[in-house]
């Protein structure tokens, strides 16, 4: 059983609906709660390869995550020697898995392979559900040919143990930013492959700001592709100019900062004025006391 | 009052004074030692206590369930403690001004007035400090504006201020207290035992010698210099706590100067007020007299046409222009929910009283007396106008939240505190009359002494 | 496998794994990188086998396992000075606001918001009489020039390096100056004892989760910056369904609401971006894109406004 899948598109949907808490659709709509299992296949740089389990119950159009549910993953069959791991979902209702070593010799076995999740709970009658994904990998290459600066991006897949290229895989190219979000290198937020696997964009982003030596990290990220699940690898290029960071703000003698960054003329006006007054009582405060003395010194 | 019986021993300084003199001065004594609650006395203080308890009863309410049992929420995020802290403050300001700037510019009537108005500052002041700690959410954490205190907030301003103040305050009233000592302790049968050792551990050391005198007058003249541009920042720092916002009917570079006249005006008033209870109560209208009414009188009409000129100030500029941010609470002020008691401030608290003490007439007592009243009730509800309407106000509009989130009217425990703190200022001003002379006995006779040297010099 | 291989395996896993995987937070191999590193991810010292894309065996360590990573604990003071080099910043488009409220409820579900009351509140606005109405979230500024910190007696509000203005409710006595000085109204006060789940009344409080929440204090937005250390967009971003919210770093020049991603200063330029009342001087820290254009219209939010809730 196939299912499509697009992490981000799944992410937002799932995220705003935690947090539903309208109940207006909910109540005429009394169907069975539906429960689903969305199984996403990740691959870092054609190196390291993980699996995230995500587990819903649909009840109308309200979608919440399953926690603390236990379920088994297999690879390509249901078979103790097939046995990926067991897990148990978090409080989002995800957990994360790796294949064991001791897969290998099925892992290697096959250009295609199929993940089998099913649920640990003891009486739940629940079909397995089935994950299919092709092994794949990705490269990022870069070009600087007279000041015209292009990300290439090259996908492959196997077949029968044969690498060919990928095309019509969509894929994003650009500047690994905050959240693991892409900046887009080019004009398009999405770039595709062509027959030979390949998707060139031009970087056209002057002076984009990198870290502190100005280095950009190029990446280039297919996600949740039927086929190919998640593929992402990364490039780091001196592109970008070096981080300015505008700390005009922070830590300068002004009137929002901390107490121990007050500004001169403050200090000097506040404490001028109580020393100036205070040193006025005190010295009334002596007067006082010079009084109380000349009363002692009388009779003697 | 037993006057017969009475001993009295010659006071040192006034030995060399002709005899008549000297039974002058005796009678002002006899007239002016703190004197046991009568009846009515005795029922005022217990009313008194009991508002203070209710008002402490209801504080331990907040404290135990938090501030939620205000109707202040998170629009109106100040309401009437801290229109009464204002308050409180405002009429702390005529320590200042019956003391300080009446002596300095020799006005020799206010004498018996100084007492008064020196008790009036300090258990404002007092009362203003504990209903701030009231309205705080955390008022354990007091210390923390000690220990973590930022300069650059004009509420720590406002906490330095106030505690200058209140020093300055206390030695005002300490110093001029002092011949007055060595007198109470002489009539120790009069005023009793208990007394007696709370006078002579105050002011036994007080012999009335020359250079004590000297010392003293001339710390007393520093005091008086000092005070007015401390009374001065006290309640323009107080104003700045509003002003220094972005708030429509906050945002006003004139609010220093019309929180000072109008805290001048307050002032005024109370001491009108005070100077009537305190003649009623203990027969002072030989010392107290209607000559001091007519020239309070004077001096209410002259602050509260100053008042009214920054009030036209305040609220007729922003009502020309009448722009977007304020034309809002312009509106609500001067037609809207809050115009009855926008009105009511404004005749009440300035415009009657001028009519009234316009007249000769209205400068008796009794009619002095109801304008002082006047003045001092308008003015604790200015100050509330001052508050909430403004914070019902806000620049962007108020959606979002709870319907009683809109509105505000204080909640029975916010009454009972206010009203508590109010009565527990008035108890503490009665309390002090109880124990010290509330018009100071030295320097009366001291005046005596000169008029009766003048009218036998020109005899 | 050699040794030496595996450590090469390792080293990549730390270089490469660690950026790239949408789980696991942390984006990439510079030091400087303030975010989720293999110094900061708190390793479990164990290690774990597992089979590589190319059927090699390669060692992670156990902690990766975890779907959030272990953050070191901070200190008070570490959690008033601020992320490092990062300045952060967000985009409001009002043309995609059809006041759907999902970010308000994302928000107040996190933050364990008192109910009634919203650190983001969504309003209708109309500037004129003739004038078009429009839907306005409206978040805390973050103001450069904080009016709300000018004015706190106690360093209990306060501004920090990464443009942050968070609250120290441990700090905080409750005076709410801050909030009437808050020109944006975005401020609110535990009137009461809040209400709040056994495991978050008992979790140690912190000034970046802003919770457990105390009553007699102050709270309001804190731009999530608990998930921001994390390399993380805040609830609200990621809880709108129309993409309305952007949030990033100004010092990377990009803005992402999780699906789009856009370099800030061109998104500002091309959509005439402005922020609320510039004439106050107060130097927000949210930028917002003018109703122009609407993915909706604006009677198509009025089924979720006060009004319509109450009848």
């Amino acid at each position: 059983m196939k299912r499509k899948i697009n992490l981000k598109n799944i992410l937002l949907v799932f995220i705003s609906l935690v947090v539903l808490n309208q109940t207006g659709y909910a109540q005429d709509e009394k169907e069975e709660p539906q429960q689903i299992v969305r199984l996403h296949y990740y691959n870092v740089n054609n190196n390291l390869q993980y699996l995230v389990l995500e587990s819903l119950l649909k009840t109308g159009r309200k979608i919440e995550p399953v926690k603390k549910k236990a379920y088994r993953i297999y690879l390509d069959s249901v078979a103790r020697s097939n046995f990926i791991a067991g897990v148990l979902t978090n409080e989002e209702g995800k957990v994360k898995a790796v294949i064991p070593p001791e897969l290998k010799s099925i892992w290697d076995e096959k250009s295609e392979h199929t993940f089998i999740v099913t649920s640990e709970v003891a009486g739940e009658e629940e079909t397995p559900t089935e994950f299919n994904i092709i092994k794949s990998k990705i490269a990022i290459d870069t070009s600087n040919v007279d000041g015209v600066r292009n990300v290439t991006a090259t996908v492959m897949k196997q077949e029968n143990n044969e690498w060919v290229p990928a095309g019509d895989v969509e894929l994003k190219i650009g500047i690994r930013r905050m959240d693991n979000t892409i900046l887009s290198a080019g004009e398009e937020p999405t770039y595709t492959t062509d027959s030979d696997g390949v998707a060139t964009v031009e970087f056209n982003k002057i002076n984009m700001p990198g870290d502190s030596h100005g280095n950009l990290i190029f990446t280039a990220s297919v996600s949740d592709n039927d086929e190919l699940g998640n593929l992402s690898v990364d490039k780091t290029l001196s592109w970008g100019v070096p981080l300015k960071d505008d700390n005009s703000t922070f830590g300068q003698r002004t009137l929002w900062s901390t107490r121990f960054k007050t500004p001169y003329w403050l200090l000097i006006l506040a404490y001028s004025i109580s020393i100036g007054v205070w040193s006025t009582l005190i010295y009334l405060v002596f007067q006082l006391v010079k009084i109380k003395r000349l009363s002692i010194q009388r009779p003697g | 009052m037993n006057t017969e019986n009475l001993k009295i021993s010659t006071v040192e300084n006034l030995i060399t004074t002709p005899p008549k003199s000297k039974a002058k001065s005796d009678e002002i004594i006899r007239d002016l030692l703190p004197q046991k609650f009568g009846r009515q006395g005795m029922i005022w203080v217990a009313v008194l206590t009991a508002i203070c308890c209710v008002g402490a009863f209801a504080y331990y309410r907040q404290l135990k369930h938090g501030l939620v049992v205000t109707n202040m929420r998170d629009y109106v995020s100040w309401g009437i403690y801290i229109s009464n802290f204002v308050f409180f403050v405002a009429i702390s300001l005529v320590g200042s001004l019956i003391t300080a700037i009446f002596r300095l510019s020799n006005v020799k009537w206010s004498t018996p007035l100084t007492r008064i108005a020196e008790i009036i500052a300090v258990s404002a002041i007092v009362f203003a400090s504990l209903i701030i700690i009231v309205d705080m959410g955390r008022p354990e954490r007091l210390l923390n504006l000690f220990l973590h205190g930022r300069i650059q907030s004009p509420i720590l301003w406002d906490v330095i201020v106030i505690g200058t103040y209140f020093f300055i305050s206390v030695l005002l009233l300490y110093f001029p207290l002092l011949p007055d000592f060595k007198i109470l302790i002489r009539f120790k049968e009069k005023t009793g035992k208990k007394l007696n050792r709370l006078y002579r551990f105050q002011g036994s050391f007080w012999k009335g010698t020359k250079e004590q005198f000297k010392i003293s007058d001339k710390s007393i003249n520093i005091l008086c210099i000092t005070i007015i541009p401390v009374a001065f920042c006290i309640h323009t720092v107080t104003s700045w706590l509003f002003a220094t916002t972005y708030r429509p009917g906050w945002d006003s570079t004139n609010f220093g100067a019309y929180f000072i006249s109008g805290a001048f005006l307050v002032g005024a008033g109370g001491v009108v007020v005070a100077m009537y209870m305190f003649r009623r109560a203990y027969r002072l209208e030989k010392y107290i007299t209607d000559m001091h009414f007519e020239k309070m009188g004077r001096m209410v009409v002259l602050l509260a046409f100053l008042y009214l000129y920054f009030n036209i100030n305040e609220y007729l500029i922003p009502a020309f222009k009448m722009k977007k941010m304020e034309a809002h609470h312009l509106t609500e002020l001067f037609a809207g929910e809050y115009a009855p008691l926008f009105w009511f401030t404004i005749f009440i608290g300035m415009i009657l009283p001028v009519i009234i003490l316009l007249f000769k007439k209205g400068r008796k007592p009794k009619p002095a007396f109801i304008a002082g009243v006047m003045v001092v009730v308008g003015a604790w509800f200015k100050r509330y106008l001052i508050v909430t309407p403004t914070l019902l106000n806000p620049l962007l509009p108020m959606q979002n939240v709870p319907e009683n989130f809109k509105h505000y009217f204080p909640s029975w425990e916010e009454w009972a505190i206010a009203m508590g703190s109010l009565s527990g200022a008035l108890l503490l001003i009665t309390l002090f009359a109880r124990i010290y002379p509330i018009i100071p006995i030295h320097e009366t006779i001291e005046e005596q002494n000169k008029t009766d040297e003048k009218i036998s010099l020109v005899e | 496998m050699s040794e030496n291989n595996n450590q090469k395996s390792r080293r990549e896993f730390l270089l490469s794994g660690l950026l790239a995987s949408a789980a696991v937070a942390g984006c990439s191999d510079d030091n400087d990188n303030p975010f989720v590193t293999e110094e900061n991810v708190a390793p479990s010292g164990e290690k774990v086998k597992l089979l590589s894309v190319n059927g090699e065996v390669i060692e992670v360590d156990k902690a990766f396992l975890k779907p959030v990573p272990n953050l070191p604990k901070l200190s008070n003071q570490e959690e008033r000075k601020g992320i490092p080099g990062k300045k952060f910043v967000m985009v409001i488009d009002l043309s995609r606001c059809k006041n759907l409220r999902k970010c308000q409820e994302a928000c107040n579900h996190m933050h364990h918001v008192h109910p009634g009351q919203n650190w983001i509140k969504i309003l209708s606005m109309q500037d004129g009489e003739n004038t078009a109405p429009y839907w306005q979230p409206t978040t805390c500024m973050h103001c450069d020039e904080p009016p709300c910190v000018k004015v706190c007696p106690v360093d209990a509000t306060f501004k920090r390096q990464d443009g942050i203005v968070l609250i120290d409710a441990n700090r905080c006595i409750g005076c709410r100056f801050c909030m009437a000085a808050c020109p944006y109204s975005t401020r609110v006060f535990n009137w009461e004892e809040p209400k709040l789940p056994k495991e978050v009344e008992e979790q140690p409080y912190s000034c970046e989760t802003s919770l457990p929440q105390k009553k007699g204090t102050v709270s309001k937005c804190d731009f999530c910056p608990d998930m921001t250390r994390q390399g993380k967009l805040p609830h609200c971003v990621t809880a709108c369904p129309n993409g309305v919210f952007m949030f990033g770093d100004m010092n990377e020049d990009t803005v992402s609401n999780g699906a789009e991603t856009f370099r800030f200063s061109d998104l500002i330029r091309d959509k005439a971006g402005y922020r609320l009342m510039e004439d106050l001087g107060t130097r927000p820290s949210v930028y917002y894109l003018p109703p122009v254009n609407r993915n909706f219209p604006y009677e198509s939010g009025l089924e979720n406004s006060d009004e319509h809730r109450k009848s």
